[in-house]
């Protein structure tokens, strides 16, 4: 009975796919790949973003203000303010009273934010007769843009408009400019809002929970199972309630109907049993009884609405509070808890009906528009509070003409609030007691692929420290919307996820017209009908968004109704419609959050994508858009995905029987990676966990990071001189533009033993390539110099250079200055050398001596350059800009080029990295026949343990691209596309060039010049170099500085610190008993100390150097002294200790 | 293998035989020796014949895109021609100027102005705007150029000689600096290296086993000879007749006798490198003639030879010494 004849009837018309033939070739191959480009041209690469601010400040912001659109006062309601409209304007500042237009190099050039003004139109009143008054135009605080948004200036900009503006045109943007700084907010993974979900708990029990958001609360209810009978658990409440006394609370006080609203199963009854018992033991028959029971157990009694109980309340605000309650009707949340009730029960008859977390159906992204909106709602809300309480304070005390609203609204809040929030990336929402860390970060601009990561990372919500293994898991439903390859190694393995390429992540869409349309489709109210009429067999349930709308008695009719309509474009592209047959439900969504991705409709597995619409696409009359309205593609949410059989490409035999119930085809197979595991070539020959850490490690590879990078002031900034496009692309490395931005270069790689310095992954280097600039890398570092001011005029100077009567400089490490006293653009600098020559004043709080300060007056405050002795770096540029405190500041941009060394870090594209064993002549290199000598030596040794396969086709195919002189492919699972070359091919270009066809070459030694005894697969690979160079972590000591409170040597590198012997270094020695050792480390090279211990009371004397003796000032004394050497450390502890009045006595015995 | 007794002579008389001789390029045999000296030869090309290269250059204005060491990199890689440079001095060891590198021995002054003025279109500057100091030494490019226009008859196509590209400037753009260009060796920086590919082959000996070839068919034999990667074999279409048409074509690949295992017919051909006779292949980057190249090297060869002998005599040769037998 319970199961339904139409699932019966769809398995027999669905024979079990036989995944051979969907994998098949393409018959007529309808090359789909250009929609890809068309996609990216559409959405860009991280439309989520962008949609999602642009969703905020067209439509979100004006919820906002409409929602709390009148305040009044609180002792005379006819003094109010009204909003009436609100815009948010262009990017801009206020100078003097002068509204300036600003651009994001601007910003980020001069330590900026990059914010526009949010106005409003305001209706209020004004004097005694309260007479309305309009303004328009009105401040209410600026709001940080996001760059490419509607907002921003760049919007819509073309290549050489954006060059103008100073921007790259690659920048996908999607991040803000805060302070100077740019600021991603990450995409939040979450909980779906408004779903049962249905779960064990940790011991075990059954439990059905709902996470209710609505815009005045958030809340969270559990119904659980517990030894048979069911409870309700909400925080309100001290004690779980019985579900049956809530039910009668609810005012359905029949048992029988509960159980019919539950399900007339004999089974479901039985279930039910006990609860129903325990509620009748109670004695608890009517609504009056339920509720008084309940009110007993409210957590904090007395508070709330008095006149009709609280825990009526609680159960109207609280409990499932997503559920509305029209006028007392407390009916739609008995439906509700009846639906919960019977998926528990199906959970325990049938265990796979439980419901799975990981799921990504069951996860909501949580995208920046959103996150500034709880921002800004909290904001708001603040702002205007703000104002009733001021504006009840200057009616309490004059008791003249009340002042207006207009004058009370302050801009500062939302501006400094929203420009903190961004900065520091603690989200701190009171009303939703959020407290979130971390929730913007600074975006990464170490090489383009690292900012790009950036902008597709998802963080999870979970703490990274729980040892869970599920959410990080691989989940299916993870094909084609998340990366299976990107995520980090570690602690936040498998829960810092990224977006796939294709991926999109739904805004919200407006409810109200949705509803309608469905029930004008035939879906019938569930208010007029019994329990028994809910659940009658084959009839659906209707969910919107979590809540129950109705039910249905055809669902595939009407599920197939819905999608005509969304792909006629009559409702929203991201409207999902799912027929989830186990639970009788038909799930439509149109939250926000949901992640989905475009897919070819097929028509009983044939493409409606036919040749002529890539040629139309291809000559440009159609976009991408044209392609979902006349209802080719489609949008598929996770959920829907499960109505969908999906072919990888179109069938070929036109026969098969299974072909008929395909009902889509992927666009592309290689959009199922993200955009950083993109940049591999083959990746589906590598060993997976080989993919995972070339994601991390691309993110690390020097290259070119925007066109605009040498006006850029980034704090630190890696770039390689003769950056290369990869010879082996794919069609990712096209679409995002790495072919544009390359990090890395293609070398020639021998794969062999060299010289036994290539142990351990290790890479020899040709020395000759390294002349030529081969690995060659400049690294820029900004530092800042502030000029302060102290106020009354008095600040900071910036000095020429001191020189005597011939002009010569007085101090030498004055050279790289300028006559300004700042150092010269091109000029070299060594370490030690003064770039700034800035000089403070003396006296601080001397007051209105603004202009009379002398030279004398001030004290050398100079910048110092700290850098590497015996290399050479140069200054680059010098800007100079006032910040939004008025003060100066000098940013000097200084340049260092490298060259490869030994122990600096490479890697490939197949997580093969390597540091640098050793540089060898270009002579004692290996040489071919044809005269070729390899850049790098790899060891073979890398090979059998990593199974990189991809690197080798890699190096085959890159070798087959130079002698044929064509880029050649290896995009992900491409070859049945052709957008992969195969080995075969290759191998024939190789021959046909004169190359052995499996890519190996016969040669010479370069010492001996003897034959090797071995063919050696020798080929172009890319390499990258990584960030990681032995020069900015090199470090040694021998004696140095120490710290002024222990005089031990100090810690870290930048201090120029000690190398520590530590605990166990100790306990080696101690073990080996070589106690002078430990002697002369712990105490002669850390902190020896001579101190007077009077052998009497064990206290420390002192040693007064006038009468050259010793002195004990507790035995006042010098008789009994002696004299000892301890660790300064020690001495301290004592001295301390003292402090704390306990007495530590040294006992001297002779030694 | 056995040490001869002391004082036998090793001594043999190797022929070079020059195959093909043009300014940039050379190919020769060299018979009779062994690999130890071909690979002396090589070595000395690529990292010890001197040439003369940009070694130290003063920017006055670079307000191009690329940074002053990119450029002065990039300078530095540049061919200049270096026939001179044998009878040069190493800056270092200059007495004239004590190796500050500005005098007629050692160095050569280079000076380079360009600015791109009003015109939209980006103005390149290339090796052949840098001014030297002394005619002898100038990019190899702008030699070329000088060497076109002596010779009028000769059509001087001079969209291909545009010069070695050092940077684009925009309108506005400017760059003007010195440099001093210095003599040098390969083994300090490659830019010193005159050799664009110094490389050497075993000279493969390949007999057919004629019997064995005429066992096979038409089919078989296309097969086999189609079944190396390089062209070495010819089947003559009328008298079916196998071949060797070029054996220096032949790669060691193996692969012909790989086949002719596969096809059953083991030992249809003998491939053997010939130990003592070597074919060179030698391109220079224009810096020197491949002619020049090669004699240097051998010059610069015994020089270090003699150097050798010269310590011989005084009769401490070292670590030398133990490797020569003894006392």
């Amino acid at each position: 009975m319970t199961v339904p004849p139409a699932d019966d009837a769809a398995k027999k018309e669905l024979p079990p796919p036989s995944y051979r033939s969907l994998a098949a070739p393409v018959a007529t191959p309808v090359d789909k790949f250009a929609l890809l480009p068309a996609f990216l041209k559409v959405r860009g690469l991280v439309k989520e973003h962008i949609d999602s601010f642009n969703y905020f400040t067209t439509r979100g912001i004006r919820n906002i203000v409409e929602a709390n659109n009148r305040i009044e006062a609180r002792n005379d309601p006819s003094i109010y303010l009204r909003y009436t409209n609100v815009y948010v304007g262009t990017p801009s500042v206020q100078v003097d009273y002068k509204i300036e237009n600003i651009t994001p190099h601007f910003c980020r050039l001069t330590d900026r934010t990059y914010s526009a003004p949010i106005r409003v139109d305001i209706e209020y009143t004004v004097g005694k007769q309260h007479e309305p008054q309009h303004k328009k135009n009105v401040l209410i605080g600026y709001l940080p843009i996001m760059l490419r948004s509607y907002a921003c200036v760049l919007h819509g900009r073309d290549e050489a408009e954006l060059a103008r503006q100073g921007e790259c045109p690659l920048d996908p943007g999607g991040y803000f400019i805060v302070k100077g700084t740019e600021k991603v907010i990450l995409i939040q993974e979450q909980l779906s809002k408004n779903r049962i979900i249905i779960d064990t708990d940790s011991k075990g029990r059954v439990i059905a929970s709902v996470t209710s958001s609505t815009h005045e609360i958030k809340s969270k209810t559990v119904i659980t199972m517990d030894k048979e009978k069911i409870y309700l658990q909400l925080n309100q409440f001290t004690k779980p309630i019985p579900i049956i006394v809530v039910m009668k609370a609810m005012g359905m006080e029949s048992d029988q109907e509960v159980v019919q609203m539950v399900g007339r199963d004999p089974r479901y009854g039985d279930l039910l049993f006990p609860s129903i018992q325990e509620c009748a033991s109670e004695r608890i028959y009517t609504q009056q009884q339920a509720l008084q029971y309940m009110d007993e157990k409210v957590t904090y009694p007395g508070a709330g609405n008095q006149k009709e109980g609280r825990s009526k309340s609680i159960l109207r605000d609280v409990f499932i509070a997503h559920v509305p309650v029209k006028n007392g009707n407390f009916r739609q949340k008995c439906i509700y808890t009846g639906v919960m009730l019977r998926r528990m029960m199906d959970a325990i008859l049938n265990a796979d009906t439980f419901d799975d977390k990981d799921y990504v159906g069951n996860k909501r992204l949580e995208l920046s528009g959103q996150l500034i909106s709880l921002l800004f709602e909290d904001l708001f809300k603040t702002m205007n509070s703000q104002a009733v309480e001021l504006m009840n304070k200057n009616s309490d005390k004059t008791r003249s003409s009340p002042s207006d609203f207009s004058q009370l609204i302050k801009h500062e809040a939302i501006t400094s609030g929203l420009e903190r929030a961004i900065s520091t990336g603690n989200w701190d929402i009171k009303r939703f007691r959020m407290h979130r860390k971390g929730v913007s970060q600074v975006l990464s601009r170490l090489s383009y692929m690292a900012s790009l990561g950036y902008m597709t990372r998802i963080t999870p919500q979970f703490e990274k420290t729980r040892k869970t293994s599920g959410p990080r898991a691989l989940q299916p439903s993870q094909w084609g919307m998340l990366c299976p390859c990107d995520t980090p190694e570690g602690e936040a393995c498998g829960l810092t996820k990224n977006l796939a390429l294709l991926t999109h992540v739904t805004t919200d869409q407006e409810e109200g017209p949705l509803m309608n349309l469905c029930k004008s489709l035939g879906v019938e109210d569930l208010t007029l009908l019994s329990g028994e009429e809910i659940h009658a067999p084959g009839s659906f349930l209707v969910m919107f968004n979590g809540l129950i709308l109705g039910k249905h008695r055809q669902p595939q009719t009407f599920a197939n109704a819905m999608r005509e309509l969304r792909r006629s474009g009559k409702i929203g592209e991201f409207v999902s419609i799912f027929v989830n047959e186990k639970q009788h439900c038909i799930h439509i969504a149109s939250d926000g959050g949901r992640v989905c991705r475009p897919l070819i409709i097929a028509d009983k597995g044939i493409s409606r994508v036919k040749e002529c619409h890539m040629k139309e696409l291809r000559d440009g009359i159609r976009s991408f858009d044209d392609f979902l309205r006349d209802g080719l593609i489609e949008y598929l949410d996770v959920n829907e995905e499960n109505n969908a059989l999906i072919a990888l490409y179109e069938h070929v035999d036109q026969d098969d029987v299974e072909r008929s119930s395909i009902t889509h085809i992927e666009i592309e197979p290689l959009s199922i990676l993200g955009v950083v595991s993109g940049l591999i070539p083959y990746p589906h020959h590598n060993q997976s966990p080989r993919n995972t850490y070339q994601c991390a490690m691309g993110k690390q590879a020097m290259g070119n990071i925007a066109y605009n990078q040498l006006f850029r002031a980034d704090s630190l900034l890696y770039l390689l001189v003769y950056a290369q496009r990869p010879l082996l692309t794919t069609k990712t490395i096209e679409l995002v533009g790495y072919d544009k931005l390359g990090a890395g270069q293609n070398a020639t790689v021998a794969v062999m033993g060299y010289s036994g310095y290539d142990i351990e992954d290790a890479i020899v280097m040709n020395k000759s390539s390294l002349d030529r600039g081969f690995g060659r890398c400049i690294a820029m570092k900004k530092y800042t110099v502030m000029k302060e001011n102290y106020g009354d005029g008095v600040s900071d100077r910036i000095a020429k250079p001191q020189r005597d009567k011939d002009g010569v400089l007085l101090r030498q490490n004055m050279r790289a200055l300028d006559e300004d006293g700042i150092a010269a653009p091109g000029q070299i600098i060594r370490n030690h050398d003064v770039y700034v020559n800035k000089q403070s004043p003396k006296i601080v709080d001397r007051r209105g001596a603004g202009a009379l300060l002398k030279d004398m007056d001030y004290k050398d405050s100079l910048a110092i350059y700290k850098g590497v002795d015996g290399e050479t770096t140069v200054v680059d540029r010098v800007m100079l800009c006032s910040d939004t405190n008025e003060k100066l500041s000098i940013k000097c941009i200084i340049r260092h080029t490298r060259r490869p060394e030994v122990g600096d870090k490479f890697s490939s594209r197949h997580g093969q990295k390597g540091v640098c064993g050793t540089i060898v002549q270009q002579e004692d290199f290996p040489f071919s026949e044809r005269g070729i000598c390899p850049d790098l030596i790899m060891n073979p040794h890398g090979f059998p343990s990593r199974m990189t396969i991809g690197k080798m086709i890699e190096l085959i195919g890159g070798k087959a691209g130079l002698s044929c002189g064509r880029f050649h492919y290896g995009s992900a699972f491409g070859e049945p596309s052709g957008n992969a070359d195969k080995v075969e091919d290759i191998s024939n270009t190789l021959i046909k060039h004169g190359f052995s066809y499996n890519g190996k070459d016969f040669l010479y030694s370069g010492i001996l010049g003897h034959p090797l005894e071995a063919y050696i697969f020798m080929g172009p690979i890319y390499y990258q170099k990584l960030k990681h160079m032995v020069l900015d972590k090199m470090h040694a000591r021998a004696s140095g500085p120490r710290v002024l409170l222990t005089r031990q040597p100090t810690e870290g590198r930048s201090r120029d610190g000690g190398l520590r012997l530590g605990e166990m270094e100790r306990d080696c020695l101690i073990a080996y008993g070589a106690s002078m050792l430990i002697f002369e480390r712990l105490l002669l090279s850390s902190d020896p100390y001579q101190v007077q211990v009077c052998r009497k009371c064990g206290l420390l004397g002192y040693y007064n150097y006038k009468l050259k003796t010793s002195y004990c000032s507790m035995c006042k004394n010098g008789e009994n002294m002696a004299k000892m050497r301890l660790p300064y450390a020690c001495k301290l502890l004592f001295q301390e200790l003292q402090a704390m009045n306990v007495v530590p006595r040294l006992k001297l015995t002779e030694g | 293998m056995d040490r001869p007794a002391a004082g036998a002579s090793y001594q043999r008389f190797p022929r070079v035989r020059i195959r093909e001789l043009r300014d940039d390029y050379a190919k020769f045999e060299l018979r009779d020796t062994d690999a130890s000296i071909a690979n002396a030869l090589r070595r000395v090309m690529i990292a010890e014949v001197p040439t003369v290269a940009i070694d130290l250059v003063e920017i006055e204005v670079n307000s191009s895109v690329l940074n002053d060491e990119f450029i002065a990199h990039r300078l530095g890689l540049i061919p200049l021609t270096s026939a001179a440079a044998m009878q040069m001095r190493f800056s270092r060891d200059c007495d004239a100027c004590d190796g500050d590198g500005s005098c007629e021995y050692c160095s050569v002054e280079f000076l380079l102005s360009a600015r791109a003025t009003d015109s939209d279109q980006t103005l390149e500057v290339t090796a052949n705007d840098l001014r030297s100091a002394d005619p002898k030494v100038c990019p190899v490019d702008q030699a070329r150029a000088y060497q076109q226009a002596l010779n009028a008859d000769y059509d001087t196509n001079a969209g291909e000689q545009r010069g070695i590209l050092i940077v684009k400037l925009r309108r506005g753009q400017e760059l003007r600096l010195r440099a001093i260009a210095r003599k040098g060796i390969g083994k300090d920086h490659a830019k010193w290296s005159p050799a664009a590919t110094v490389t050497f082959m075993y000279e493969p000996d390949i007999r057919i086993n004629e019997e064995l070839m005429d066992t096979l068919t038409l089919d078989e034999k296309r097969s086999w000879v189609e079944s190396s990667p390089t062209k070495v074999f010819h089947l003559d279409p009328i008298t079916k007749q196998v071949t060797v048409c070029d054996a220096e074509a032949y790669t060691y690949d193996d692969e012909v006798i790989k086949k002719a295992e596969a096809m059953g017919k083991p030992g249809l051909v003998e491939i053997n490198a010939k130990e003592d006779s070597f074919i060179f292949t030698v391109e220079t980057t224009g810096a020197i003639t491949a002619y020049e190249l090669i004699m240097n090297a051998i010059t610069v060869l015994r020089q270090k030879l003699d150097a050798v002998r010269l310590q011989d005599d005084d009769g401490d040769l070292g670590e030398l010494g133990a490797h020569l037998g003894g006392p």
